[in-house]
């Protein structure tokens, strides 16, 4: 954005002091266009970022929006580092680092002055963090299973814990250093069981029943190797990417909603404060109705703008919000440590 | 029996060593099978045999321009590592000054110091100073990781080495910059060619440093290829892990060709 580019230094220096000092600024000296720089996650995720968000805004503004590829908690600290000139113009958050940013004073209220789109955005959505962003994707935290090996599925957490802890069949969930688990795993099963927020008894007691037959995968990846190689039949998972490894060839593989409701795991999206006023009108593609449609195709996870019809291959996927578990983010922040605390003390994996 | 008695131990450590290799490198043998699987997802055995995610590599337009970032980080952070540790080294392994050590163990720190943190430092550090996110601080951040990498080995080779060398060259009427041209530089030559290779592979694996410097136009093949698995399960990765270790090897290989690794570890 303000600084010098890799290009002016390696390529204009035949001294590399001298290079450093005097690489020049070449996005001042040749700002022909307006630029801003947009996040987000890598791979398909990218591409369905560019085909559905940038794309129709560099066709309505003429602006370029670079986009930055990486994750959340690398972008909070780079705008924290430099809240007055921030390096990135859009963020995209988990519900937890959007609240943090949102506490920081970081970014901008959301208000439909600002984006006419969030109109069409429930505002449950927009309170769940603080009114600064709002959650324009989502997926569930539910029971993903093997259909050759399990033919009748666990349909609630209930039963999913009775099962597993008779030895029915192996599972695979969240380890503790999965950054997600608190919500997906310990809130979502408490409340399930009769617990919450205040009470995580229940999660602790059901781990402590299943734990003969319980894997752990500490990386999305993870839990498709452990399924793929047999070593667990079931597990607690996403329904997008669970459909996303179905798509690509694992056919073997489906998901279902628990009849209590699999958490909500949402994605934020936030701007700045400082950042470029231009961000606004990326951030209002964002939450079009036809460009949501487009990325929920692409990445077969629920969007929220109220406007969007699913594809027949979505209808069948999607859970809709309201029947999730929407958790409680704010609250779970603050009794998060204890509950690792307590994680590495019980279950230690 | 005496032979057998002798033997014994002989063949356990080479069972021991054998192993010892499957154990480290069967790990990377799969990655290197997964990477030519037919599947559209990551699954050992592989039902099949395909080149088509090293196609993808090159699909992938983020793979290719990290990876040019990588290599230009690691040059670049290389270079100056050497610009900074050689000279550093020449004074700092001779001093008796009581400062010398100091100065040495400060400028060794970064190693024992988890890179997590001095990434998150150096982000807020040059932020401060107005250098911000760019490639000139993931340069900065990057050569002082490395330059430890440089100062531990030229200053282990430059310590080792008798004065008289040097003494001799000058007492001959040579400058000097001609006694550190013609003797000290070919002498700690293979402390500098181990150094730079350790910093240029530190630099070029290094994630958590890179992580915090990344921007539409610096990052690293490890930032995106993180940022990738989050959101994808196809081998494409794995491709590109052997990819890597093809080019580590085809380096190593041209490194000895030119110069010899051996050289690299025994001074000459």
């Amino acid at each position: 954005m303000r600084n010098l580019t890799r290009r002016s230094i390696l390529g204009a220096g035949t001294v590399m002091g001298a290079g450093l000092l005097t690489g020049g600024f070449p996005r001042f000296a040749g700002a022909q266009a307006k630029e801003i720089t947009v996040t987000a996650f890598g791979g398909v995720w990218e591409e369905a970022v560019r085909t559905c968000f940038v794309a129709p805004f560099e066709q309505k503004t003429g602006a370029k929006a670079n986009v930055s590829l990486g994750g959340p908690p690398q972008w909070l600290a780079q705008v924290e580092a430099d809240p007055q000139d921030p390096p990135v113009d859009v963020l995209i958050m988990t519900p937890d680092l959007a609240l943090s940013a949102a506490k920081a004073d970081l970014v901008d209220d959301f208000t439909v002055a600002n984006l006419p789109n969030l109109a069409k955005t429930p505002q449950e959505l927009t309170d769940s963090v603080a009114g600064k962003g709002t959650i324009f994707d989502y997926g569930v935290g539910g029971i993903t299973f093997n259909k050759e090996t399990v033919s009748q599925p666990p349909k609630s957490f209930h039963e999913f814990v009775d099962r597993v802890s008779k030895g029915e069949f192996v599972a695979s969930v969240p380890s503790i250093s999965y950054a997600v688990t608190p919500i997906m795993l310990i809130w979502a099963m408490a409340k399930a069981l009769g617990g919450g927020v205040d009470n995580v008894d229940p999660f602790f007691e059901a781990m402590a029943k299943m734990k003969d037959n319980l894997v752990f995968w500490g990386a999305p990846n993870d839990f498709f190797n452990q399924m793929s190689s047999g070593e667990a039949d079931v597990g607690i998972y996403f329904d997008g990417r669970t459909w996303n490894h179905y798509d690509s060839g694992a056919t073997w593989i489906d998901f279902l909603n628990p009849e209590e409701g699999g958490s909500l795991n949402g994605v934020a999206v936030q701007k700045p404060k400082n950042a470029d006023p231009l961000a606004w009108t990326y951030i209002n593609e964002i939450l079009d109705a036809r460009n949501q449609e487009k990325f929920a195709d692409i990445m077969n996870y629920g969007v929220t703008n109220t406007d969007v019809k699913y594809s027949e291959k979505l209808n069948g996927r999607i859970t809709p919000w309201q029947k999730t578990a929407f958790p409680p983010y704010e609250e779970i922040a603050k009794v998060r440590n204890d509950w690792v605390d307590r994680w590495n003390r019980e279950i230690g994996r | 029996m005496r032979r057998n008695q002798s033997s014994l131990p002989d063949v356990a450590l080479l069972a021991f060593v054998v192993l010892f290799f499957v154990f480290m490198l069967a790990p990377i043998l799969v990655v290197v099978v997964v990477s030519f699987t037919s599947a559209g997802f990551v699954a050992f055995p592989i039902p099949g045999w395909s080149t088509k995610w090293f196609a993808r590599i090159f699909e992938y337009r983020p793979f290719i321009d990290a990876l040019i970032v990588s290599i230009e980080v690691a040059i670049g952070a290389t270079l100056l590592s050497c610009l900074l540790g050689v000279p550093a080294c020449l004074y700092l392994a001779r001093s008796r000054a009581k400062w010398a050590n100091a100065v040495m163990t400060f400028l060794l720190s970064p190693l024992s110091m988890p890179m997590i943190v001095i990434g998150f430092a150096s982000l807020f550090f040059l932020s401060a100073i107005g250098i911000g996110v760019s490639f000139t601080a993931l340069l900065i951040a990057h050569t002082v990781v490395c330059l430890p990498y440089v100062l531990r080995t030229v200053a282990g080779v430059y310590a080792g080495l008798p004065r008289s060398y040097e003494e001799a060259a000058a007492i001959l009427g040579a400058s000097p910059l001609a006694v550190f041209w013609h003797v000290t530089l070919p002498l700690i030559r293979p402390g500098i060619m181990a150094g730079s290779l350790f910093s240029f592979l530190t630099s070029f694996d290094n994630l958590p440093i890179s992580y915090f410097f990344g921007s539409a136009d610096t990052n690293t093949l490890p930032v995106v290829m993180l940022s990738y698995l989050e959101h994808q399960f196809d081998p494409s990765v794995a491709a590109l892990s052997t990819l890597q270790l093809l080019l580590a090897v085809i380096a190593l290989i041209v490194v000895d060709r030119i110069y010899g690794i051996d050289r690299m570890t025994v001074s000459s």
